[in-house]
């Protein structure tokens, strides 16, 4: 998933994202004035803090409030006190938000020995926010509803469900009669596969495969909100002003790993603010909490003046430079291997705003991820060779360019590669484009786009979700503008390696992180990608919110933060 | 008279026309912009893309496009964003509306009155070194850039002295009338002199020079030679005529403010009025919504220029034979 960053202020952002460490367990890292302060929260429910209305802010809305359509990042931290899933990720601070919990279903699924039949039992006594239970149809019908309504990962995420690949096609008459079985006697469901899938409990503790009521239109229900089992229901959504959330009358507590009960009796969603004015405005305690990325400008005062209120995390993703490796010069082996050594990582994490907001990367794979290991084969700038590289690759002279988004941050790393891109001998430009279409515009092959800048953001945690999704054959789909393999990169060897980790991940999750490691390294050699560096989340809070909790996979735990 | 109304109004349909035909062809020239990659979500298999191309009709020609995208706006009045999707435009902008009409009204009277009254007197005390000062502080006014001024006015009144001063002052954003006069005024007061300022020193530098050419008119040295009052004569006789341009470039400012001109007003105080809808749309490439908030702005200046054109013709008989 990429995220448009803060300058771009777009709202058709991607989500998913994730960090190493969250606040819960001290991992907050401290730089030059902005220190990650953690309030750990005690266990179980602390009933004096409940209350009060909790005030957030960002520049727009973010689309849709459907959750089985929505992909953006501000959304999908908001579902997490909406919906429910099967299963969720364990909703705390700290490393422990990667695990699955059960969540509708009363226990971890009982797995086939083959690896492809899940079978759940449904908790019995959930209702949702308009008084109706939750049964067995509402499951059924939710995984139906995934294809009918042609959602963003239904051909990708769900694609692995017996019936799925009909479905995607056909989605009117989509009923995964094989693929999603109910047996409402026994109040179970079983969900039967194509193939095994190490990665589907992940899949199914997003968004998109949250359960819904089974009467919920097979169409994008947009601003009108769809009742959910979370401590929280939607009362009114307008994207340009406001979203008002308040208690799900019927919600009781059920497992608090999964979904714990909030603290605020009301949430206040507004939008419109730029976030110059919603600095301010935590700052007078007029709002509580900030979603876009905090200007670069304010980081000093914050970090010297409000470094109580600030929380720094690392998140799994990184800024990188797709390179394309079906035209020239890169489609040479040594020019991309230049490109490796051209570029001073260190320089470029000061332009995105120091150590505080980012650490330079070695790897595809960020630290702390699944499969990451900890290599560093282009350590150092070493200009001499990258220039000795092109040289020997004989495209020293081409014209080579560059298209960044128009960001500040996108700018000024493509100014630098430029002058980089020159030193090494080739004869370099910027271009310059809207941050709104930089991003589709250099996926499509037929914009012959040499080099980017992108960023990605891991949507669940496995290593799959960066190698698979950024470097197989399969997410190339030459002269579309949905074709997320922005090199062009197809290499059977490595698409081979890539299945046979996917599949180790199923039995022996140890070889395959190591598996995934040598692959990572390999494609490094191969230089379908620069990583540049990883980026950390700000939370910049007012000073009454307590019980800051990062979570690793949907940040930070809008609900769980008090305001009395 | 009927006529030239008639052919005026015509003309003024056919500019529309241009203008939404104009935008529709931009955004699809644009490369990087097919609304399906952006609406089917990153990474999204083919066939799910297929699928969202034709459920919104994507795969059909762009003038089939065009109409149905004119039908949904206009006809079944049904068209929805691309972005926030399932979000009505045409809501949209009706609910931005009275927050744009009230920022709008509320400035326009007060650069009137700062205007007329600064223009007014720097041209009565012509000689003086009031002249001078007055007029200062109308270039003072004209050479402020809205943005900046707001975000100076922010910067003080909402944060280096928000502690003392101005801690009456209330968060950015827009209150309703509904929550009482008060508190909408007092969430626009801000906005409101921003904006004044600029068009408070255009009113007041015009005026001035009308006001002077007035005053060497014969008509005046008639009014003196009548022995009326100095007074008397800069108000009810050279004032009077001096207002007529005033008159109808307020009308045209006007038109164009209420059809979201005041974007950088709105967007700097966080107010969500039509400008602040416009921008949004176009950070986010909503087809739809640009389509909207410029058929709507554009019907707003084009009104206003009708407007003015027919009061002239009434006016002025030999317009209508031009």
């Amino acid at each position: 998933m990429k995220r448009i960053t803060a300058i771009a202020g777009a709202a058709l952002l991607a989500a998913g994202v994730a960090a190493c460490s969250g606040g819960g367990d001290g991992a907050a890292t401290s730089g030059a004035g902005t220190t990650g302060q953690t309030t750990q929260a005690a266990a179980g429910f602390q009933e004096q803090h409940k209350g009060g209305t909790l005030r957030l802010l960002a520049k727009a809305g973010d689309g849709t409030l459907d959750p089985h359509i929505n992909y953006s990042n501000g959304q999908w931290q908001i579902f997490q006190a909406l919906y429910d899933g099967l299963v969720s990720f364990r909703k705390v601070g700290g490393k422990a938000a990667y695990d699955i919990v059960p969540d509708l279903a009363k226990e971890l699924p009982q797995v086939g020995a083959d690896g492809k039949t899940y079978t759940f039992t449904l908790r019995t006594g959930v209702k949702f926010s308009n008084g109706d239970p939750v049964t067995v149809d509402d499951v059924v019908a939710s995984f139906r509803r995934i294809f009918r309504i042609s959602g963003p990962t239904s051909g990708t995420f769900y694609s692995g469900i017996v019936g799925a690949a009909e479905c995607v096609k056909k989605p009117a008459g989509c009923t995964l009669d094989k693929g999603v079985v109910a047996d409402a006697a026994a109040n179970t469901v079983t969900i039967n596969l194509v193939a095994p899938d190490s990665e589907f409990l992940q899949k199914l503790a997003l968004p998109h495969a949250v359960v819904l009521p089974k009467g919920t239109p097979a169409k994008d229900q947009g601003t009108t909100p769809i009742p959910g089992t979370g401590p929280y229901k939607v009362e009114s959504y307008n994207p340009n002003q406001l979203m008002k959330l308040v208690r799900n009358p019927n919600f009781t507590e059920w497992s608090r790993d999964a979904q714990p009960q909030g603290y605020p009796d009301e949430i206040d969603y507004n939008y419109g603010l730029t976030s110059e004015a919603a600095v301010t405005a935590v700052e007078n305690g007029q709002a509580d909490w900030i979603f876009d990325p905090l200007p670069a400008d304010r980081l000093t005062e914050i970090g010297t003046s409000y470094e109580q209120q600030a929380h720094v995390n690392p998140l799994a993703a990184f800024w990188y430079i797709p390179v394309n490796v079906n035209l020239a010069p890169f489609d040479k082996p040594e020019a991309r291997q230049a490109l490796q050594w051209a570029f001073d990582k260190n320089a470029l994490v000061k332009m995105f705003g120091g150590a505080n907001l980012a650490q330079p990367a070695c790897t595809i794979l960020p630290p702390s991820f699944p499969g990451h290991a900890d290599f560093c084969d282009f350590s150092q700038q070493d200009l001499a060779k990258a220039k000795q590289l092109v040289q020997q690759s004989g495209t020293a002279g081409q014209e080579v360019s560059i298209v960044v988004a128009d960001d500040d941050v996108s700018k000024q790393i493509g100014e630098y590669a430029r002058s980089v891109l020159e030193q090494i001998g080739y004869q370099a430009k910027v271009k310059v484009i809207s941050t709104n279409i930089q991003f589709t515009y250099i996926q499509n092959s037929k914009n012959k786009v040499q080099l980017s800048v992108s960023q990605w953001y891991a949507d669940y945690p496995a290593a799959s979700n960066f190698l698979n999704v950024l470097l197989s054959c399969a997410s190339y789909h030459p002269g579309s503008d949905s074709s997320i393999n922005i090199s062009g990169f197809c290499d059977k060897d490595a698409d081979a390696k890539i299945a046979q980790a996917m599949k180790l991940d199923q039995t022996d999750p140890a070889a395959s992180g190591k598996l995934w490691g040598e692959i990572d390294r390999e494609l490094m050699q191969k230089g379908p990608i620069i990583p540049l560096f990883n980026p950390k989340q700000i939370d910049f809070v007012s000073k009454n919110v307590g019980n800051y909790q990062f979570h690793a996979q949907f940040h930070a735990l809008l609900d769980q933060m008090w305001v009395k | 008279m009927i006529g030239y109304i008639l052919r005026r109004f015509g003309a003024a349909v056919l500019v529309l026309f241009a203008i939404s035909v104009l935008v529709f062809l931009i955004f699809f020239a644009t490369p990087g912009v097919d609304p399906a990659a952006r609406i089917a979500g990153k990474n999204a298999d083919p066939a799910t893309l297929a699928q969202v191309r034709a459920s919104f009709g994507f795969d059909r020609p762009l003038p089939v496009q065009y109409v149905l995208m004119m039908k949904h706006l206009f006809v079944s009045h049904d068209l929805t964003s691309f972005v926030n999707r399932g979000t009505l435009v045409i809501p949209q902008i009706i609910d931005a509306v009275p927050v744009t009409l009230s920022l709008v009204v509320g400035a326009a009277v007060i650069w009137m009155v700062l205007g007329v009254g600064m223009g007014t007197l720097a041209g009565a005390m012509r000689g003086t070194l009031v002249d001078p000062l007055v007029m200062l502080l109308g270039v003072f006014g004209v050479s402020l850039p809205v943005y900046w001024l707001g975000e100076v006015v922010n910067l003080i009144t909402q944060k280096q002295l928000h502690g003392s001063v101005f801690s009456w002052v209330p968060p950015l954003g827009y209150a309703p009338l509904s929550q009482g006069v008060g508190q909408w005024a007092l969430h626009l007061l801000f906005p409101w002199l921003t904006l004044a300022l600029l068009y408070a020193g255009i009113y007041a530098r015009l005026l001035r020079g009308e006001l002077i050419n007035a005053l060497n008119e014969d008509y005046v040295r008639t009014a003196r030679a009548k022995g009326l009052s100095e007074r008397r004569i800069l108000i009810r006789h050279a004032l009077r005529c001096s207002l007529i341009p005033i008159v109808s470039l307020f009308g045209l400012d006007f038109g164009a403010l209420v059809g979201g001109a005041a974007l950088l007003t709105e967007v700097v105080f966080g107010l969500p009025g039509v400008g602040k809808l416009t921008y949004q749309a176009l950070q986010n490439l909503d087809l739809p919504v640009i389509m909207g908030t410029v058929l709507y702005a554009a019907f707003f200046v084009v009104l206003a220029n009708a407007v003015v054109d027919v009061l002239y013709a009434r006016l002025d008989p030999r317009v209508r034979r031009a």
